[in-house]
């Protein structure tokens, strides 16, 4: 097994993240995104199962209408490089490895239930705010866009209000 | 300056992003629109050379068949656009044309009542780098003669039957009433309308009625 | 010019195949940054470890300064580059019930893939439970609808909710980032003191 190599510095790490989405706009004319990838799956999959139920929701159905189909999205495509680049980084730094991380007071069951829980919220939360911090924080907000930046310092503040009460999970 | 190579990497980083966000507000507007240059000697050749417009039939023909990267624009007010537009057509409002979504190949014909707009904004898009942009001849009016009430005389020759023959087959394409013999009064023609035409429940021929009356 | 596509340099496919491109790359920094580990982005509420400030607000910084000279140098139509609109009521309690989930679950989406992707098992759960969410939300969708349309306000940008000119947005974004991220330091060196101490 190589070594475990430590992560790199989190401003180098940030503005090489930066560049990435600079070149998102300067190719594609749009930014990067991650929700968007489970709504289009999550469109595609009711949709194969039973396209009624999935023509009777507007949300939904806003995918299936989409050009090329739910399964020619832009972000699911994406999503699948980021697996991909996300897998080949850790490889090459030795940091691939099986296991379920948690704070050292909890249970693998209660992290895995936290893990369910906190992202089912976030799905709840990134349909409402249209993104999460990849399309609407990281996107939106380096285009001054009004509604990323309130949905970024709402999330910031939602977090550290929630913080206290799970600090059991994490400390 | 040692101070400068013993820097770490996040230090310069950040002095950079410092130099460029000092920098920004004396920048300007980042919009290309805010900074678009005009080649005043070639648009007006262009113009010289009347190759900023297209001939209603001539754009009757292109949405006919479906050209590709055809981009109708209507100039005109929400209202107006309701009562009648072209076939295919969008409404744009002059003031937003500079952010329209349109791509680089298309080709993207401007008309408004009578063409004024039209001309404006084909420089407008013109000095922003639009290649293909292209006036209708005598706006919708010219659309209303050429088009839909497509006519010629009686006494007309050969050559001129023969246009009027493809003219006249546009004509039906799109509903309209090509005719023989002195071209019909303003007003009385009844083009009945392509789809998304006239606003439901007013006929095509008060329309146009409307529409020649403010041209007076 | 730029955006390519927009500009209708290659189509598509085309595109599917820079998503990939791109996707890749984005995997790949935010692994490098250790965004694959929750309790490392966990840690930021707790002040311990500011990773995600740090890295988020660096790569926004970037993007910004690099959307906006781009622009200016006439190289990027900035006005072909999407801007998500704003629906404000909703995308403020989307934020709020969003940060909830991300301290609850200890990643957020696109970091629960490049965690799934390296083996966290916590990744993979996390990216069900994000896809019921969605799939739950988008199933009850017509009760919700009125809401979630509710507060329009299109394309707005700070520089328009603040009468200031573009550059001068910039500048505050870039100012307040340097300070953020002096704070930043002084923070977890005042925690590892702590630490230390204790």
């Amino acid at each position: 097994m190589r070594p475990q190599r430590p992560y790199s510095n989190p401003y180098l790490a940030g503005v090489s993240l930066g560049l990435v989405l600079l070149a998102a706009y300067v190719v594609m004319g749009r930014g990067l995104g991650a929700s968007g990838a489970f709504a289009s799956s999550a469109a595609g999959l009711t949709a194969a199962i039973s396209p009624p139920r999935a023509d009777s929701s507007a949300y939904l159905a806003g995918y299936l209408q989409a050009d090329g189909g739910p399964w020619r999205n832009w972000l699911l495509w994406e999503i699948a490089g980021v697996l991909v680049g996300g897998f080949l980084s850790a490889w090459l730094a030795g940091r691939l490895r099986v296991e379920t991380e948690r704070g050292p007071r909890i249970s693998d069951g209660t992290r895995l239930a936290a893990a369910l829980a906190g992202g089912v919220l976030m799905g709840v939360g990134a349909v409402f705010a249209r993104g999460c911090t990849s399309g609407q924080a990281l996107t939106g907000g380096a285009l001054l866009s009004v509604g990323s930046w309130g949905f970024m310092l709402m999330a910031f503040a939602g977090a550290y209000l929630v913080a206290p009460l799970v600090r059991r999970a994490w400390t | 300056m040692s101070g400068w190579r013993n820097a770490s990497a996040a230090t310069r980083l950040a002095v950079a992003a410092g130099i460029l966000g000092v920098l920004a507000p004396f920048a300007g507007s980042p919009y290309l629109s805010a900074h678009a240059r005009v080649d005043v000697d070639e648009l007006s050749r262009i113009v010289q050379r009347e190759e900023d417009h297209v001939a209603p039939l001539e754009l009757a023909r292109w949405i006919k068949d479906r050209r590709e990267g055809l981009r109708v624009v209507d100039l005109r007010s929400d209202s107006e656009f309701v009562e009648y537009h072209l076939p295919t057509a969008e409404r744009v409002p002059v003031d937003s044309l500079a952010h329209a979504s349109f791509r680089r190949g298309d080709v993207i014909v401007l008309y408004s009542e009578g063409g004024g707009h039209a001309a404006q904004g084909w420089v407008f898009l013109r000095a922003i780098g639009y290649p293909h942009v292209y006036v209708l001849r005598d706006g919708l009016y010219g659309w209303l003669d050429d088009v839909m009430n497509a006519s010629v005389p009686e006494n007309a020759t050969p050559a001129q039957r023969a246009a009027f023959e493809q003219a006249a087959e546009l004509s039906r394409y799109f509903g309209g009433q090509p005719s023989v013999g002195p071209p019909r009064l303003p007003g009385s023609a009844v083009p009945a309308l392509p789809k998304g035409g006239a606003a439901p429940g007013e006929s095509g021929n008060a329309a146009v009625k409307r529409l020649k009356k403010r041209s007076c | 010019m730029t955006p390519l596509y927009e500009f209708g340099a290659f189509g598509d496919t085309g595109a599917l195949v820079a998503a990939v491109c791109i996707g890749i790359a984005f995997g790949w920094c935010l692994e490098r940054a250790g965004m694959g580990s929750a309790r490392k982005l966990a840690a930021q509420f707790y002040l311990t470890d500011l990773t995600v400030f740090k890295v988020m607000f660096s790569a926004v910084v970037t993007a910004m300064l690099g959307a906006f000279w781009l622009g200016r140098l006439g190289v990027l139509d900035l006005s072909r580059v999407y801007v998500p609109e704003t629906f404000l009521a909703p995308q403020l309690v989307g934020g709020l019930v969003f940060g909830a989930g991300f301290v609850i679950g200890g990643l957020c989406p696109g970091t629960s893939c490049v965690a799934a992707a390296t083996g966290r098992i916590d990744g993979i759960v996390l990216m069900l439970g994000m896809f019921l969410g969605v799939l739950g939300t988008g199933l009850a969708f017509a009760p919700l609808r009125h809401f979630y349309d509710s507060t329009p306000r299109g394309t707005f940008t700070l520089p328009a909710l603040l009468h200031l000119p573009y550059g001068g947005v910039v500048l505050a974004v870039v100012v307040m980032a340097l300070a953020g991220f002096r704070g930043a330091e002084w923070i977890e060196r005042r925690r590892s003191a702590e630490g230390a101490g204790a």
